[in-house]
């Protein structure tokens, strides 16, 4: 089958690979009907994340039709249409029964690496290292998909592909990142990053009950589409300093919760951020943390601060002394897509939310290395990628 | 959860230590090389300027030769004269949502052990009590030994061992202790591949590639997920460019 694969740093081809079958008795196979490119795709595309191997599958937001099961799978059928989560979920252990599905204890092959660089093993993933499972990606004809009565959801009603799609990741995770903030009424909502998990940020922040939303980035196409569909203010940082211009349309107060959709790769300006991308090519620093720092500045006293933005490892010069005497909480995680798949498809179902609002380029697979170059350099007011296999 | 403890056999870990710094003082050499370049990059980094910037590279130029790193890879370069082994005994737990007794029957199963050794060996029953187990290291290296449950508490513990003349001389134990807080059972693995009184084991070991640590996380990994969700989450026939299966 043809599928896209890694193989070092700006360098995605299109493979020949052997296709999936069924190892477990809980696995699925899927025939890919649509498949994206996420902005933490990007992250491999920059080569930050470790433990990647040469020829490894990418692609971790896939929806397809289900063309076999495992003689223990009870929720699905040949012939389905589902959505696969990004996050690999056993259901059973006790993270999963929390519904903390994105820290499963069982489902990453690979749980000893990760448990040597973070401590504890997350959830396997789809494409995203051997330390986060080493599972083939989705940006490919066919994809197995292991404990398949956990994770996909199966669309029975005739919501095309381009809204149904980013149930796989960045409308949940736009989802989680509002709720963890801790939203309550008359919050002013700060979000750095206007990709496409910043953009249901700001919707999910409204959904939440937000009195006003403010928008940080510097492509005009994103600022706009903040602006014009999502209602949010928005502020350029590379024509104004972000920390004064939030000051003032606060009062001096800072915004409430600030969520930072941005992760390793922030760009930032100034001395600080020439200095992280010096330390980061010294090896110095795994991360490039610019919006963490500047949104625990930003943040008002005793606010929220929500990361759904993907970092990697250590980070330099944070300043804890601000998060600390500032009173700020910090909640972060990968998303526990299974929670969110069941009710946000109902929205989508009754037309409160279209998410095909962020989507800019649909393409053929055989097309993925040049649209991840487009992607990566924001060519062509890029926000969004479907692939079709 | 997952809580993990490792603890090595602490005196036999010093007497290795102590035998390798005499033996021509490489490990105490490597350690000070070690510091004093450790030190090169603290001072250079928090010096903040050319001199410092130049000091820190400098420090951990040496610190990554010194320590084996490999540029590019991250991975270490096991230092010459030291065991794979990286010890005699280790120790680790899993709290596991099951309760004990349900534990016991499991781990009691040749099925089961069969399954969650499958990582490094290849287990068959031997009737009464008896495993046969048979490990495939690089180069063609093999191995294969019996153990006998040699203690028995059903719900607590069992422990088993080969005869001590075995190529590779080995022990292990599994307890089952009821976690805090309604959240099942602790388990704790210790194995051992050089039981005291021999060091052809250790040596056998390291030709075999056989790391206990790894090996007793990734026993005790598998066998929660077993028991948790009804399999061991795998990548065989796993699709990449390289072909089929995991890490080919």
């Amino acid at each position: 089958m043809k599928a896209l694969t890694w193989h070092g740093k700006q360098d995605v081809r299109v493979e020949d690979v052997p296709r999936p079958s069924l190892v477990n008795p809980n696995d699925a196979i899927i025939e890919v009907t649509a498949t994206a490119i996420c902005g933490s795709d990007l992250h491999l595309y920059h080569d930050r994340i470790p433990s990647m191997q040469k020829g490894d599958i990418l692609g971790h937001e896939t929806m397809g039709e289900v063309v076999e099961i495992g003689n223990e799978v009870e929720s699905l059928e040949v012939g389905d249409r589902v959505v696969v989560p990004f996050t690999i979920s056993c259901g059973s252990c006790w993270f999963c029964e929390e519904e903390l599905y994105s820290l499963c204890d069982n489902s990453n092959p690979n749980a000893e690496i990760a448990r040597s660089m973070l401590g504890h093993s997350p959830a396997g993933l789809y494409g995203y290292s051997h330390m986060m499972g080493g599972y083939a990606g989705g940006q490919a004809e066919y994809l197995r998909v292991p404990y398949a009565d956990v994770g996909p959801i199966t669309i029975d009603s005739d919501v095309p592909d381009e809204q149904a799609l980013f149930l796989s990741d960045v409308f949940p995770t736009g989802y989680m990142a509002a709720e963890n903030a801790d939203i309550e009424e008359n919050d002013t909502v700060a979000v750095w990053g206007c990709g496409a998990v910043g953009q249901f940020c700001i919707q999910s922040a409204w959904l939440l009950g937000a009195d006003r939303v403010i928008a940080i980035d510097r492509f005009p196409e994103r600022l706009s589409l903040a602006r014009d569909h999502g209602d949010a203010e928005v502020i350029n940082y590379e024509e104004t300093e972000v920390y004064d211009r939030l000051m003032e349309m606060t009062g001096g107060r800072g915004p409430d919760r600030c969520i930072d959709a941005v992760g390793t790769d922030a760009h930032g300006t100034g001395v600080t951020a020439a200095s992280d991308r010096m330390k980061q090519r010294l090896r110095l620093e795994d991360d490039r943390p610019y919006v963490l720092r500047e949104a625990i500045k930003c943040c008002r006293k005793g606010g929220t601060l929500s990361v759904p933005g993907a970092y990697v490892g250590h980070v330099d010069t944070l300043p804890f002394g601000a998060l600390m005497n500032k009173g700020l909480t910090v909640k972060t995680g990968q998303t526990h897509v299974q929670r969110y798949l069941d009710p946000l498809l109902q929205q989508i179902e009754e037309g409160e939310i279209d998410p095909s609002f962020v989507l800019t380029h649909e393409r053929p697979l055989e097309n993925g290395p040049e649209m991840y170059e487009t992607f990566n350099n924001k060519e062509d007011d890029c926000i969004k990628v479907i692939l079709r296999p | 959860m997952a809580t993990h403890d490792t603890t090595h056999e602490r005196d036999a870990g010093e007497a290795q230590q102590a035998g390798r710094a005499a033996r021509g003082g490489g490990w105490l050499r490597q350690a000070i090389t070690v510091l004093i370049s450790g030190a090169l990059v603290v001072r250079g980094v928090r010096k903040r300027s050319l001199r410092g910037i130049v000091m820190a590279v400098l420090g951990g130029a040496i610190l990554v030769r010194t320590m084996g790193i490999t540029p590019g890879t991250g991975e270490r370069e096991r230092p010459v004269g030291r065991a794979a082994t990286g010890g005699t005994e280790v120790t680790r737990s899993i709290t596991i949502g099951r309760p004990a007794d349900e534990l016991y029957e499991a781990w009691r199963d040749p099925g089961t052990m069969s399954e969650i050794m499958g990582h490094f060996a290849e287990i068959q029953s031997a009737g009464d009590d008896r495993l046969h187990w048979t490990v495939h290291g690089p180069r063609g290296w093999e191995a294969s030994w019996e153990t006998r449950i040699v203690d028995d508490q059903p719900g607590e513990l069992i422990r088993w061992r080969s005869p001590t003349d075995a190529m590779v001389p080995n022990e292990g134990v599994v307890r089952f202790d009821e976690a805090p807080g309604d959240r099942g059972t602790k388990v704790t693995l210790s194995i051992s591949f050089d039981p005291p009184g021999g060091n052809i084991g250790e040596a056998a070991a390291r030709r075999l590639d056989l790391v206990p640590e790894t090996i007793a996380g990734e026993a005790l990994s598998r066998f929660k997920s077993l028991v948790e969700s009804g399999e061991i989450p795998s990548l065989d026939e796993n699709p990449s460019g390289r072909g089929s299966g995991d890490m080919v």
